[in-house]
């Protein structure tokens, strides 16, 4: 196929996408995140109850399942339910407000375990409850209640006297410290949980429960409730095969009366079904038309109750001497308890008068009394029909976001993308012209690409993918900045048009390639390796930088192919490469001595302000609850704590009034130890009743210490692979010495940010990692094209030290990275200016990075690289040739040794530089690739390794002499042209 | 923490290595080990020996990686006029 019907082919291609991709945004609804509608998006990490195990992906993937299910139930229009990492399980729930139940119903284990209660019990709770209808011993009896007494639990109230006569302890340490001294049974199948599990009580007496069950010993101290949890608190293990159980005292109704403390009993774990044998459970009344939840039994569960039922019987039965009446069996009857989450729901009686055989398991069994309203019963039968989960979830974050703010956020993304998008295109075509006009075409093909592929996959656009959007604009214009440049080097060197859009995109395409792989690697690991929120922001990098190589590349090489041979191609203002363009004659090497004490003194003080103030890591990091909230009525600080506090919230963090003049004038933002969900809805309610809260105006986010330490951990190995990974590739399509360099570069640029997030005090969230984590793989697109015209110029002068080679080659691509910088930075101001308030975090750190990642590129890589290339002895050769030349000097920048040379190379653009060596005669000796090395091991003489062997083994005083007196002749000469005014 | 600013203090004062004669082994690279391994290693150990948690920062934590620096930097040093006077 030839070029042109090639290039032909490209633009009906992309035209053809672009109309498309107009369809599609037309027809399909761009999937939003919660943050941009609203909902609640809750985090759980998987444990597993089985003894020696870890949890598995099959867990995961049916826990999810079941997940799904039950969020259906729930009526959720387009909820997610994802794995995350290992064992954590990701659930978002556009639109759902209320926290408390959705999590109960999400999250619950909701295994049922049906146990033969008398047959269970231990200790001496069995001695008092261990024979229903018959007379407690008095001396146990009176020991009972004397510990109910001495826990202030006084046994006149009837409720407690009930608990009593059952046999229960009043504290939950008492019966787990009776748990703990039960033999362990190993590799229990049978048991509810086969492993250990471990509560935390108060040191001092009466020993408060403070955390527990849970399966692992440290759970106990980050576990979500997020209050300080004292280290010297008393641990109790309860080894496999025992069980720590509560139950509420019933009320007149029968009811579960939750005005009280429930009594606590150990058991043996020893449960005869669990809810994996029961079937069709639905939720129904009873006679007194109090909530129910009944169900039928599977094949085996059939027998399995009848069996336990009728053992139950038989047991009550042997109690009774002769003959008993109905109310008398009654009384003597045992029991059977139904025990969800280690709280007995139920524990009727099996009256061996009316069932001497056990209960039919074919007519089924219910629950009744244990629900405090109708919709506690509809969720436990709809949690039954779907299913118990494999694995217990445990919750490690929450977050809340209200559909205003969600909303308002969207706006003010938008907004500052199109303002973005707008500045990206005005500069492009002030600065290249036509040229410009060619990228903004492809800039609204790549927005028009991309936003369809957004639509069409889908991919749920959250605020951090809009930054991610808005980056990639720059990453676009940039692949067009780099190529423009290089072909107006070429027409200024002479070349017809079309042939410098040829060698323009020629030279360019490798550097594109180098920098979007690394930028599309950065982008791969913070997807695999980050948290939730983090990886649509990588995810819409990806997409839109492979995208960007398309339209960038791709498309304005067919436009600019089928363009070549027109009119408005033949003037050089046109594109804006009038003239001899920009050539930079600073001395960047000798002067990178002065840059790095510049960046040792911003980096001393980073390292005090680290030292002293610290980084304020946000709550991503340090877990906590931050809620925002629009009143209607206006108040101050201590009017919103005092709410708080008034409403028993334990409010204990910082409470601010914030700008947000989209939620009104009185905007509170309170942040605190992790409040429980239970805990964040009463704030809702305090604050509605004191001052009212605006439509929508309620925002919270619950980060465990779980959750907490997993971001910073995996943004740690993020890091840590993209730095790898970054310096791998560079090693591969460079040289290994070039990646040490860049190396040195990424870690002064993260310290630098460091340093400065310090000392603003600005806050550190998951989000400004991720995009500070992307910005490395872009900023170093800086580095990679001053070392690309590097590799591109050490041949081309086989003569030059190594200091001018990368003086040579920054000053060709100086004029690039700054106008690359300033289209990225146009769309990063108008993040900071129109973002809101989660961008403009975003933005910070993205302008820190390129900032930093800008200077580090020319004044940090290249001249570290100068200063170990330049220990190579084939440069030091050179360097002594060149200072052996130049009176002990060796000048920035080539002068026609080297020029002379290129001539023979037929490479034009690096003919003609006629102030080349105007800066030589300024430059000063010392600097860091300039300093002479006469005392180095590798001195003159060593053997050499360069290219330039042959080359310069015939040198010798008299050609030095020679050259010195031609350059001399030419200089004089070009002087005299200058004062004539001719070039 | 501590260990982010006995980091961040080493690759600072290694900025400074550039007014010293390059004699360091490997050169400029080989001082930015020096620099960032002294500081770590001698700050970690002083952090250490104070009884000092890794968590815990002041004014000294950064002070403490300025010798730290300066021996890693002076072990490189030396290193490196040994193998120019004996090289191989």
């Amino acid at each position: 196929m030839g070029s042109r019907r090639r290039n032909l082919f490209v633009l009906l291609f992309v035209i053809g996408l672009v109309v498309v991709s107009g369809l599609i945004i037309a027809n399909k609804e761009t999937k939003l995140g919660l943050d941009l509608q609203g909902g609640l998006e809750l985090v759980y990490q998987g444990q597993t109850t089985r003894a020696g195990e870890e949890v598995s992906g099959e867990d995961i993937d049916d826990s999810i399942s079941i997940i799904e299910r039950r969020i259906n139930e729930l009526g959720v229009s387009e909820p997610e339910v994802a794995r995350l990492g290992q064992d954590e399980i990701t659930v978002s729930l556009p639109g759902v407000t209320d926290a408390r139940r959705a999590e109960e119903q999400v999250g619950s284990t909701a295994q049922l375990y049906y146990y033969d209660w008398q047959a269970n019990l231990i200790g001496p709770e069995k001695v008092i409850a261990g024979n229903p209808g018959l007379q407690p011993p008095a001396g146990a009896l009176k020991a009972s209640e004397k510990r109910w007494e001495d826990a202030e639990r006084p046994t006149t109230n009837e409720l407690v006297k009930q608990l009593v006569f059952a046999g229960a302890y009043p504290t939950a340490y008492e019966a787990a410290q009776l748990a703990a001294e039960q033999e362990p049974v190993e590799n229990c199948e049978e048991c509810s949980v086969a492993r250990p599990r471990y509560y935390l009580f108060e040191k001092a007496e009466p020993h408060d429960l403070i955390a527990g069950p849970e399966l692992a010993k440290k759970d106990l101290y980050v576990s979500p409730t997020g209050e300080k949890r004292p280290k010297n608190g008393t641990v109790v293990e309860v080894p496999p095969g025992t069980i720590v159980v509560s139950e509420y005292p019933t009320n007149e109704a029968g009811e579960l009366d939750e005005s009280i403390e429930p009594g606590w009993y150990a058991l043996k774990d020893e449960p005869a079904l669990s809810g994996n044998d029961i079937t069709d459970p639905e939720q129904s009344y009873g006679p007194n038309n109090e909530p129910l939840v009944s169900f039928g039994f599977t094949d085996d569960g059939q027998a399995a109750f009848q069996e336990v039922t009728r053992r139950i019987a038989q047991r009550g039965q042997a109690n009774a001497i002769g003959p008993v009446s109905g109310e008398e069996a009654e009384q003597l009857s045992h029991h059977f308890a139904v025990i969800l989450e280690n709280e007995v729901k139920t524990r009727p009686i099996i009256n061996f008068a009316e069932n001497p055989d056990g209960i039919d398991g074919r007519t089924g069994a219910q629950i009744s009394g244990g629900f405090q309203n109708l919709q506690e019963a509809q969720d436990l039968a709809t949690t039954l029909q779907i299913g118990a989960l494999p694995i217990n979830l445990k919750l490690i974050s929450q977050t809340q976001v209200s559909a205003t703010l969600g909303s308002e956020a969207l706006d003010q993304g938008i907004t500052a993308a199109l303002i973005g998008l707008a500045l990206a295109i005005l500069f492009l075509v002030a600065y290249y012209r036509f040229l410009g006009l060619i990228a903004t075409i492809a800039l609204l093909a790549y927005g028009v690409i991309f936003f369809a592929l957004i639509n069409l996959i889908p991919i749920t656009l959250t605020l951090p993918g809009i930054a991610g959007l808005v980056l990639t604009i720059g990453v676009a214009a940039d692949s067009n900045i780099v190529i423009f440049e290089r072909i107006k080097e070429e027409v200024r060197a002479g070349r017809s048009m079309s042939s410098a859009i040829a060698a323009g995109y020629r030279h360019g395409i490798s550097t594109i390639i180098d920098a979007n792989v690394l930028t599309l690697l950065t982008a791969f690991i913070l997807f695999v390796l980050a948290t939730a929120g983090v990886k649509g922001f990588a995810f819409t990098l990806g997409v839109g930088t492979i995208v960007s190589l398309l339209t960038a590349v791709v498309f304005t090489q067919a436009l600019l192919g089928n363009m070549g041979r027109s009119r408005l191609l033949r003037s050089r203002s046109a594109l804006g490469a009038s003239g001899e363009g920009k050539k930079w004659t600073f001395d960047f090497i000798g002067a990178s001595r002065w840059f790095f004490s510049m960046s040792g003194v911003i980096l001393l003080i980073g390292g005090f302000a680290l030292a002293t103030k610290q980084l304020n890591f946000g709550i991503d990091f340090e877990s906590g609850t931050r809620i925002k909230v629009a009143l209607e009525q206006p108040t101050d600080e201590e009017g919103v704590r005092d709410a708080l506090e008034e409403a028993g919230v334990a409010a204990d963090g910082e409470i601010q009034q914030v700008d947000d003049p989209n939620l009104g004038d009185n905007v509170f933002q309170i942040q605190s130890h992790q409040l429980e969900p239970g805990e964040v809805r009463k704030a809702e309610a305090a604050l509605i009743d004191e001052f009212g809260v605006e439509q929508d105006g309620f925002d919270s986010t619950s980060v465990g210490p779980t959750f907490g330490q997993q971001v910073a951990d995996s943004a740690i190995t993020a890091l840590i692979f993209s730095l790898l990974v970054i310096c791998g590739y560079i090693a591969l399509r460079f040289e290994p010495k070039f990646a040490i360099p860049v190396l040195i570069a990424i870690l002064h640029d993260v310290l630098i940010t460091a340093g400065v997030y310090s000392l603003t005090g600005k806050e550190v969230s998951s989000g400004t990692v991720a995009a500070f984590l992307t910005i490395l793989g872009y900023s170093i697109y800086d580095t990679i094209i001053v070392f690309d015209r590097i590799r591109e110029n050490i041949p081309r002068m086989p003569r030059a030290a190594f200091s001018q080679i990368v003086n040579r080659s920054m000053s060709d691509v100086l004029t690039r990275s700054l106008a690359a910088g300033f289209t990225t930075l146009l769309g990063v101001t108008s993040l900071m200016i129109f973002g809101g308030a989660v961008l403009q975090d975003f933005a910070f750190a993205m302008l820190v990075g390129i900032a930093s990642g800008t200077y580090s590129s020319i004044f940090i890589a290249s001249p570290v690289l100068t200063a170990w290339k330049e220990r190579e002895p084939g440069f030091i050769r050179r360097r002594a040739r060149i200072a052996e030349m130049e009176g002990g000097r060796v000048p920035a920048y080539a002068d026609e040794i080297e020029m002379a040379k290129l001539s023979r190379d037929d490479e034009p653009e690096v003919v003609s530089s006629p102030s080349a060596a105007a800066p030589a005669a300024q430059a000063e000796p010392g600097a860091v690739a300039t300093v002479e090395r006469t005392e180095t091991g590798n001195g003159v003489g060593s053997l050499g390794d360069g290219d330039d062997e042959g080359a310069e083994n015939g040198d010798g005083d008299a050609e030095s002499a020679e050259r010195r007196q031609r350059n001399a002749e030419r200089r004089a000469r070009r002087k005299a042209r200058r004062k004539h005014g001719r070039r | 923490m501590a260990l982010l600013v006995f980091f961040i203090m080493g690759i600072a004062l290694w900025h400074f290595t550039v007014f010293v004669p390059d004699r360091f082994w490997q050169g400029i690279v080989g001082a930015f080990v020096g620099a960032v391994f002294g500081s770590v290693i001698f700050g970690w150990i002083v952090q250490s020996a104070s009884g000092k948690s890794m968590g815990d920062t002041d004014l000294s934590t950064a002070l403490i990686a300025v010798p730290g620096t300066l021996i890693g930097l002076a072990v490189v040093y030396a290193i490196g006029m040994r193998s120019e006077e004996h090289p191989g």
